[in-house]
């Protein structure tokens, strides 16, 4: 009984060990094997009893009942049922053939062209969930039948699908502009190069590893049919290009907002399994109940870490961060590389929302009292936001990913396979602080 | 050795959309039917966007209603996914040591676990229900359902409020279910083996 | 000094807004006239609960105040959105001051949100909102087919009356939206603030003074624990609520108005600013809407009998 009477009494831990134990039983759980979804909801449920009493555990169902109602999660579903129709479509396969074909003789050619089209998906959308839930049920079966390194298209297909908040539009950027009020505009025309300069970091990665290692991406068999004729393999290309259009031209041209551009694209994707003759309402059927079930994992992992972060803010957790960044040094270059270590371990464990809700407070006062200028920082938070998709144990880019991915591939080999790629993003962080010019500011 | 229930989960892997955990018995089955419904939902979400799109730029003349409608209709799918999931154990869990368990011991394990998952969200559903009270009762007792306040102002968040407690109560009666069975076979095996 | 009381507030803004950084300007003011007794820890928004659910979260006593739009409860009871912003009737903030502290509505406001487990200390204003447009308007006609974004409530309703086309947007998609075309005009936020997050650059037809929207922004915190108050804590907190309010709408006056001058002189922005005759139309419309919130419940009734016989004692309606 003594060892468990601690449960009743968190807050005698103090906010320092409590938020020790938070992530030593998040961590805990994790490994006992207990859904992802459920472990931030239980550990949640354990510190609002322990830290506060029953009261306070409505804390917890009013943040499921506002996360599941924020109008720009509409485009989760909306991208997950585009990728689980041209899952079911031939338009995936005929769509990598075509690469294949362009990428000629180039070794990584069909990953570059992975990242390619990840920049321009991330132009499409605000947020990743999405995102790489589509890339990963159109690109990685393809990737792997191609025979590329299971581990490469992986890495391309989590840290490319985590683009999407870099490359505008981006909710992070936007959530960072209102907390900070600073033009959103100004942080999207920052973000731009920034988020290119993150993407042919990738690019050039795969074809430096291809090149040292030729068993990662196998050249393609030469084909004996005439060129005419594979030429028409071509045609794959056309429509996903023409949904593309559908798409960006929606946004861009002021047609539709981006969440509603989302349902464009599906839209666009039924129309052209119509066009192949590939449609049947079995199909759409299939596709809408394979959306319903993914979206259930990835939006109740999101969920549980909402409610967490609630639970840690009225602990204090805001005070906490404060905390760890008052008196730590005078140089304000230390100042920014601590702010980017928190960033780091936070990203670690929480998403993005709960980050942005506890450092932000207090990050962005004191990076104005440095002379800093807002808007880099901003970009700065929004690629150390990268990171926090890919790094373990709560990588939500990862979780993504899996819960797509055939079977065999586990979460154990999607996390090593994304620690180069974190090392990239790492890079990109650093350059940020050492040339703030990249952000044109 | 092959565990000797695991052609089964084969079968279930053949066809192209999983099926329901034999454990989550025929609460888990019904939940499961249901999903179509859901799923439903986020295509006329779809549809509604889309005319909501078509509507404004083509004839300059927006609803009041789309978007607070494709939110609910999201909204309903996201938590009843949630259910859906649990009933098909498709949740995603970290399974590096608990691969390691086998047998009655993973029996034992799994019930453990679905009855610390049914604490957790029996809960949240009596946590649900003191939130809900607020959506569908004036302080003075009489009932009114909260509605969203805007131009159009449909009842949404009280209907999404209850909604949501039926889910998390669907949910803890499932853990137990679950609960129950993983016993009850970790206990059958138990009295096969000696 | 002794802490005897210590709460946790959350604000309705987030915290690089300068409305976030003078409320925590008032917590610190009420701890010094408490002698340090008082502390109150300002949460930003969103940090605990979502801002639409603060006032549950206060009642179930997860958190012990907020200082929120009391318009966000407009789906609990009409009377909210009434009370906090009845499109069209002020165009001072003193005036709604006025009608809360000597008008009646301060008790009023407290008979309604009592039941709910709430006590309302003091109002407060960011001040009359600025209009965001792509497109010059100078008048109710110009509002006609309008396609612009306005929050919950009767500011839209009042623009649908006006001609206007609404779109049910979320603030988080303004910004695209407006850069885009999506939509040409948005209910937004204070000169100062639309400023500062570029919106004037995207879409550079202002116009301001507003005319459509001054919301009431509320200072409350749970009932029980505020009746547990000692008189003078409860004189300190109501004091330094009124003196916030004032000090908050001067601020902020000063920021629209070196905003307004920042803009005009970038060449790039023009500030439209429209006639008493047009706005006297607008308000017209806006009041024949109040009749239709009144009908929705007993309380909106009742604000909206307080607020014409209010308006038409003071001569700001016939
Ligand atoms: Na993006
Ligand atoms: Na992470």
């Amino acid at each position: 009984m003594e060892g468990l009477g601690f449960l009743f009494d968190l807050k005698s831990l103090g906010i320092e060990y409590g938020t020790l134990v938070m992530f030593a039983m998040l961590f805990g759980l994790l490994l006992v094997g207990i859904p992802l979804a459920y472990v931030t909801l239980l550990v949640a449920l354990i510190f609002a009893l322990g830290w506060f009493g029953p009261a306070s555990v409505p804390l917890i169902t009013s943040r499921v009942y506002s996360f599941v109602s924020s109008f720009v999660f509409v485009s989760v579903p909306m991208f997950v049922l585009m990728a689980a129709l041209l899952d079911r479509s031939g338009i995936a396969r005929d769509l990598f053939d075509a690469m294949k074909l362009i990428g000629g003789r180039l070794r990584g050619a069909v990953a570059v062209q992975t990242i390619f089209l990840a920049v321009v998906l991330a132009a499409m959308s605000g947020i990743i969930g999405g995102e790489i839930v589509l890339l990963g049920l159109l690109a990685l079966p393809q990737m792997l039948r191609l025979g590329y390194d299971r581990n490469l298209a992986i890495g391309v297909i989590c840290a490319g699908g985590s683009l999407g908040t870099m490359i505008p539009p981006s909710i992070v950027l936007i959530i960072y502009g209102l907390t900070a009020n600073v033009s959103i505009g100004d942080l999207f025309t920052s973000a731009f190069i920034p988020g290119f300069m993150l993407a042919s970091f990738y690019v050039v990665y795969v074809l430096v590893r291809c090149w040292l290692n030729p068993a990662l991406a196998p050249l393609p068999e030469p084909d004996p049919r005439p060129l005419v004729e594979r030429l028409t393999l071509l045609r794959g290309i056309i429509l996903p290009i023409i949904v593309v259009i559908f798409v960006l031209g929606s946004i861009y041209g002021g047609i539709a907002s981006v969440t509603e551009a989302s349902a464009v694209g599906v839209a666009g994707v039924l129309l052209s399994t119509v066009v192949r003759g590939e449609f049947s309402l079995h199909m759409l059927k299939a596709a809408a109940l394979q959306t319903l079930s993914t979206c259930g994992m990835i939006v109740w992992i999101g969920i549980g870490a909402s409610a967490l972060v609630g639970v840690f803010n009225l602990m204090g957790g805001i005070d906490f961060v404060a905390g760890l960044l008052t008196g730590v040094s005078e140089n304000p270059t230390v100042i920014i590389l601590v702010m980017m270590a928190i960033l780091f371990v936070l990203g670690m464990f929480l998403d993005w929302v709960g980050i942005a809700l506890l450092t932000m407070p207090i990050f962005v006062p004191v990076v104005i009292n440095l002379g800093y200028d807002p808007v880099w920082f901003g970009v700065l938070f929004a690629m150390n936001m990268q990171i926090s998709f890919l790094t373990p144990p709560f990588g939500p880019a990862a979780f993504y990913l899996k819960s797509v991915a055939p079977k065999e591939i586990s979460l154990g080999m999607i996390f090593r396979a994304l620690l180069p790629f974190i090392c990239l993003q790492a890079l990109a962080v650093g350059l940020l602080i050492a040339f703030p010019g990249i952000t044109g500011r | 050795m092959r565990d000797d229930d695991l052609p089964d989960v084969e079968a279930v892997l053949e066809q192209e959309v999983a099926a329901p955990l034999p454990e989550a018995g025929m609460l888990g089955r019904l939940i499961d039917r249901g999903g179509i419904v859901f799923a439903i939902g986020i295509v006329l979400a779809m549809l509604i966007l889309i005319q909501e799109v078509v509507l404004r730029y083509f004839f300059n003349a927006p609803t009041i209603w789309a978007h607070e409608t494709t939110v609910f209709l999201a909204a309903t799918a996201f938590l009843y996914g949630g259910l859906y999931c649990t009933v098909r154990n498709s949740h995603i869990r970290v399974v590096l040591l608990y691969d390691l368990v086998q047998g009655r011991a993973r029996r034992v394990l799994d019930a453990v676990i679905s009855l610390v998952c049914m604490i957790a969200t029996g809960f949240f559903a009596w946590a649900a229900w003191l939130m809900v009270q607020r959506a569908i009762f004036r302080p003075d007792g009489s009932v009114r359902f909260e509605t969203s306040g805007s131009a159009w102002d449909p009842a949404f968040p009280a209907f999404l409020k209850l909604f949501l407690l039926a889910v998390l109560a669907l949910m803890a009666l499932q853990f137990l279910i679950l609960a129950f069975n993983f016993a009850r076979a970790a206990l059958a095996r138990h009295s096969e083996t000696t | 000094s002794a802490q005897e009381f210590s709460f946790k507030f959350q604000s309705s803004d987030p915290s690089g807004n300068p409305n976030f950084e003078l409320q925590k300007g008032w917590t610190e003011t009420l701890e010094e006239r408490t002698d340090g007794k008082v502390k109150i820890e300002l949460l930003p928004v969103g940090s605990v609960v979502e801002y639409n659910e603060t006032q549950d979260a206060i009642a179930a006593g997860i958190l012990d105040g907020h200082i929120t739009d009391t318009s966000y409860f407009a789906g609990k009871d009409p009377a909210f959105g009434l009370i906090a912003n009845p499109v069209g009737a002020w165009s001072d903030p003193q005036q709604m001051f006025d009608f809360m502290s000597e008008g009646g509505g301060k008790e009023l406001m407290n008979e309604i949100l009592e039941p709910y487990g709430l006590h309302f200390i003091g109002a407060t204003t960011p001040g009359l909102e600025a209009f965001v447009s792509n497109v010059p308007l100078d008048s109710v006609d110009d509002l006609q087919g309008l396609k612009m974004r306005a929050p919950e409530g009767l500011v839209q309703q009042v623009f649908a009356a006006a001609g206007a086309s609404p779109v049910n947007l979320p603030g988080s998609e303004v910004f695209t939206s407006l850069d885009k075309g999506v939509i040409d005009a948005a209910d937004y936020s204070v000169f100062s603030t639309n400023q500062a997050q570029g919106l004037n650059e995207i879409a550079p037809h202002p116009v301001y003074p507003g005319f459509h929207s001054m919301p009431l922004v509320e200072v409350s915190m749970n009932k029980e624990k505020w009746d547990a108050l000692p008189d003078d804590i409860k004189t300190a907190f109501e004091e330094t609520v009124a003196e916030f309010a004032q000090h908050q709408v001067s601020t902020l006056a000063e920021n629209d108005q070196k905003a307004v001058e920042e803009a005009k002189a970038s060449g790039e922005i023009t500030v439209h600013d429209w006639s008493p005759e047009e706005r006297a139309k607008f308000r017209k419309i806006a009041i024949g809407e109040w009749e239709e919130v009144a009908a929705k419940s007993e309380n909106a009734q009742r604000v909206y009998e307080l607020l014409t016989s209010y308006l038409t004692s003071k001569g700001l309606v016939q």
